[in-house]
């Protein structure tokens, strides 16, 4: 009996996975990589609390108190008695309404440069990868210009000359209203946290342009690229159907991992004052602020330095679940 | 190999000069500046200036030059003066190649209002007057001009100078360190891979790794600066390259500020948190490496032969694992310049990165533009020596 059932159930088995869509195959896999789950259900959260930061945040964003000036975490307002659940800041701000809020700001910043870059960077590298020639060689040499300048000082350089410009440069209102709206900042914030956007994007590119052009080239080989182009394919019907859809998998493990490079910069430009400027607040010029504090309030750096640590590190442990999940020689 | 060779160095100097070009239009859209000065001295009403005063300060920053030309002597220190071939003029010294004094035009419109326009010139700058400035050598022959802000009117060069040892001492005992500790932990974990050893190590080097030095950096203080202060325990103190005045530690009494104890107690901290986010790097790097290898039908043949599986590891796997290696070798160049810009400014460690941060703090752009300027060279220079290093430890691979 059980000699019988055990090749028809694995064959019903092998049945079912073939019904079952890549995408499902792929999530199954994601699934068994805990940490990665931990990560998402933490980004989950915090990803949450950013976006309805506007809605839960006890306080508002810039109300100064100067009788209440680093009061530690759990301690009440001094006149009205309200719990600061994680203290105040230097001017009397409630660190718990100014870190959700900058959660919008740092991780909307984030996932923009991440989004722009991907789709710029893949578009250049697909269009490189595909056409060759002379295409692929301006591409490509201006893909390799760009690597070559160093990538920290050419950012602080062209952050702090933006930011410091940013009342002289006049963005359109396509621009500024979008972004004012998605990072819950007022319009007349929005200029220098789009500019730092840009500034951002503008270098990243490369990144993503080089692995998706190396992509195209392995995939522009295969033979059902072939047979498409015999079937009468046109270059865009191939380029979308069947090009770009085989060299997805490693743009979602870069777009992760690149989520926590474009975090990490803009926490680190804002944190030298080359970023978004008070009073909106990051997590990186807070960061700033609180290092300066830290000596005599200890705990004020773990405020913003606590979710920068666990976002960073969940979109590392995401990639690397991603990456598992999504290469198919790698038996999970 | 001569070809090749030729052909970088050529490919070298264009890229040069293209960021040399990106670097000086970057400090020509740059705000601040000398001029911005001189106007917030009118403005406060301090002193007031005259057409004669703005002028100078224009010759002095070459503020009066056009663009082209002005260029050309930041890059290469030419036109230094009129250009003459065994004293023949090529170009008449007369030829116009700035404006000192621009000419003024009042508009007035229909209604009433009046504006006042620049328009033409009314004392222009020739070749002849360019012989008289002091000229610069041009930033490719590494004169970079005068700081404006950080420390007025002197050379950047001497500025750079005075910060370059405290970075090559951070990056370069940060990296050896990092390659001591990560190659062999690298190593390691290939041999014995899937081990506890190996999820271990690469457990803590994939943290390392994705954590930023800003949050390293300010953790390291946090703990050991500040908690172990405020616990009595001995501490390290925290920023600068020495003390100011004398300070007591629990255990180990009175530091002398400046002494040798004071600047290693400084220099711990900072070059701890590089080391740890390079240890990261490098082990990944070796165990990627090592594991590539290890697959190699020349190991099983040389294990198959009966050799050692010491011999096969040092001999046959690391030796060829370790090629890659020279490219990262390369890698290093640049980074010691700027490369730690971020956890400089943490424990402010006064090297060149901070002097980068600093200078850009106080819109001193020059100061930044050379930094750029060098560590792209850098970068030209680290490609070039990779290349032509993998020649020499790959006999497969040969330049052409």
């Amino acid at each position: 009996m059980a000699t019988t059932t055990a090749p028809a159930s694995s064959a019903i088995e092998r049945a079912q996975s073939r019904s079952e869509g890549q995408w499902a195959v792929v999530f199954r896999r994601f699934r068994r990589h805990r940490l990665a789950m931990v990560s998402l259900g933490i980004l989950v959260i915090i990803f949450g609390a950013s976006i309805l930061a506007p809605w839960i945040a006890p306080f508002p964003r810039d109300d100064i108190g100067l009788n209440r000036t680093t009061l530690p975490p759990m301690t009440p307002d001094p006149v009205t008695g309200r719990l600061h659940v994680l203290g105040t800041d230097h001017l009397g701000r409630d660190f718990f309404t100014r870190v959700i809020y900058a959660a919008r700001v740092s991780l909307m910043v984030a996932l923009s440069v991440t989004t722009l870059v991907a789709i710029t960077g893949s578009l250049l590298g697909l269009i490189a990868g595909f056409f060759g020639g002379w295409v692929d060689n301006a591409i490509s040499r201006v893909m390799e210009f760009v690597a070559t300048i160093p990538d920290l000082p050419i950012l602080l350089i062209l952050s702090s000359i933006m930011i410091q410009n940013a009342d002289l440069i006049v963005l359109p209102v396509w621009i500024i209203g979008p972004v004012a709206w998605i990072m819950a900042v007022p319009a007349r914030e929005a200029t220098q946290v789009a500019l730092l956007i840009l500034v951002l994007a503008s270098l990243g590119w490369v990144g993503v342009a080089r692995l998706m052009r190396g992509m195209v080239l392995q995939v522009r080989e295969m033979q059902y690229i072939e047979s498409a182009r015999s079937l009468g394919g046109s270059n865009v019907w191939i380029l979308a159907k069947h090009v770009f859809p085989n060299s997805f998998p490693p743009l979602i493990v870069a777009f992760t991992l690149g989520l926590n490079g474009a975090l990490v910069s803009e926490v680190a430009i804002s944190f030298l004052g080359f970023g978004v400027q008070d009073p909106t607040p990051t997590w990186g010029n807070m960061m700033g602020f609180a290092t300066s504090y830290m000596f005599n309030h200890p705990w004020m750096p773990l405020i913003p330095g606590l979710p920068i640590f666990l976002c960073s590190l969940a979109f590392n442990f995401i990639g690397d679940g991603l990456r598992d999940a999504l290469d198919p020689r790698l038996k999970l | 190999m001569t070809a090749y060779l030729i052909r970088r160095l050529i490919q070298m100097v264009i890229v040069t000069i293209l960021s040399a070009m990106l670097g000086y239009t970057l400090l020509y859209i740059a705000p601040g500046g000398p001029l911005l000065f001189l106007q917030q001295m009118q403005n406060t009403g301090q002193r007031r200036v005259t057409e004669e005063d703005i002028a100078r300060l224009k010759a002095r920053y070459e503020l009066d030059l056009y663009l082209p030309v002005r260029f050309t002597r930041w890059l290469a220190g030419i036109p230094a003066g009129p250009v003459q071939i065994g004293g023949v003029n090529l170009i008449s010294p007369e030829t116009v190649v700035g404006c000192a004094i621009p000419g003024q035009v009042r508009l007035r419109y229909p209604d009433g209002t009046t504006e006042i326009v620049e328009e033409g010139c009314n004392r222009v700058v020739t070749l002849a007057d360019l012989a008289e400035r002091r000229t610069s050598r041009g930033i490719l022959f590494g004169d970079f001009g005068l700081s404006q802000q950080i420390a007025r009117e002197r050379p950047i060069s001497d500025l750079l100078m005075s910060r370059l040892p405290y970075t090559l001492q951070l990056m370069g005992v940060s990296t050896f360190l990092a390659i001591l500790i990560g190659v062999p932990i690298g190593i390691y974990s290939a041999v014995r891979q899937y081990s506890r050893f190996d999820y271990l190590m690469t457990g803590i080097t994939f943290v390392g790794s994705s954590l930023p030095t800003l949050f390293m950096g300010v953790m390291a203080i946090l703990i050991f600066s500040v908690l172990a202060k405020g616990a009595g325990l001995p501490y390290l103190p925290s920023g600068g390259a020495q003390g100011i005045r004398d300070y007591t530690v629990p255990w180990i009494g009175v530091v002398e500020a400046g002494s040798g104890l004071d600047r290693t107690m400084r220099f711990i901290m900072p070059c701890a948190v590089l080391t740890f986010f390079n240890i990261a790097g490098w082990s990944r790097f070796i165990r990627a490496s090592m594991l590539e290898v290890l697959r190699q039908d020349y190991v099983r043949t040389a294990r198959a032969k009966g050799v050692r599986e010491r011999l096969v590891i040092t001999k046959h796997a690391l030796r060829n694992a370790l090629i890659p290696f020279v490219t990262l070798l390369a890698g290093i160049l640049p980074t010691l310049v700027a490369g730690a810009a971020i956890t400089e400014s943490v424990f402010n460690w006064p090297g060149m990165g901070r002097l980068l941060v600093d200078a850009l703090g106080r819109s001193d752009y020059t100061v930044a533009m050379s930094i750029l300027f060098i560590s792209t060279v850098l970068v030209l220079l680290g490609y070039l020596i990779s290349d032509i290093l993998y020649t020499v430890v790959d006999p497969r691979i040969r330049l052409a």
